[in-house]
């Protein structure tokens, strides 16, 4: 078992088109989560999730280069750091993105413990907010 | 608190330990220690390094019967990792199937 989470997928766009939607903060804010976001180094960025008690993300801009983004991720109500990296490729017919989500080996015993169980307790929760609100608005439009 | 999540990553990155411990969790039992080394192609002293490292970490329990020592896998502390794990694989595959969606409408 490793402490990394690593995704990657295709799409049947440009590249250009698919870092936009990952550096835009409109663009986050609709298919993501809502968001205040400017891909430049150091800016501090936050995600407010929506719905009852779910606290928001926040963390810092590490690299911003098309076509790699690399932010801090933590979690507003457990001071746990732990790292996004998104990074695409131009491929024949598309784009390919790897995700990588890494670092909780940074943390430690009862800090772990806590984060662990505030996530089951709430986050859960947000995201299936965040997936109907999502829906609603792909059927309003 | 023994079982924090730094030493069992550490007491997991190394292939040998990984094995050791996957071993251990599939005899779901206690096992001698010369049973397990006899496994292993390495010394016996690496062994018990690698076994101590494991312990450490609260993924195995060594004991001594006799003149014997039983080592048993405690697959608890991974659980601390895993739920990390499940929860942020669910995140990330929402996420980007929700991206996709997005980008296959804006055109």
């Amino acid at each position: 078992m490793k402490d990394i989470i690593s995704k990657e997928q295709l799409f049947n766009h440009p590249i250009q088109k698919v870092w936009d939607a990952i550096t835009h903060q409109e663009q986050i804010s609709t298919w993501f989560i809502p968001a205040t976001f400017k891909a430049e180094k150091g800016f501090q960025y936050t995600f407010n999730a929506s719905g009852g008690d779910c606290s928001p993300i926040r963390g810092e801009v590490l690299e911003a280069t098309p076509y790699t983004l690399i932010y801090s991720w933590i979690v507003t109500e457990n001071p746990m750091k732990t790292i996004v990296k998104w990074v695409l490729e131009e491929v024949d017919g598309g784009t390919k993105l790897y995700l990588e989500h890494s670092g909780i080996s940074n943390y430690h015993g009862e800090t772990a413990i806590d984060m662990f169980l505030s996530f089951n307790a709430g986050w859960d929760s947000c995201l299936a907010g965040l997936t109907n609100y999502l829906k609603n608005i792909v059927h309003a439009g | 608190m023994q079982d924090n999540i730094t030493k069992i990553l550490k007491a997991i990155s190394d292939p040998t330990r990984r094995e050791l411990f996957h071993a251990l969790v599939i005899a779901a039992t206690a096992l001698p220690i010369t049973q397990v080394s006899a496994q292993f192609n390495i010394t016996r002293q690496g062994i018990t390094k690698h076994l101590k490292t494991l312990e450490n970490a609260g993924l195995i329990t060594i004991t001594t019967s006799g003149r014997e020592r039983f080592c048993k896998a405690e697959a608890q502390p991974l659980q601390e990792v895993k739920n990390w794990l499940h929860f942020y694989e669910k995140f990330w595959d929402t996420k980007l199937d929700q991206l996709g969606d997005f980008l296959d409408q804006k055109e």
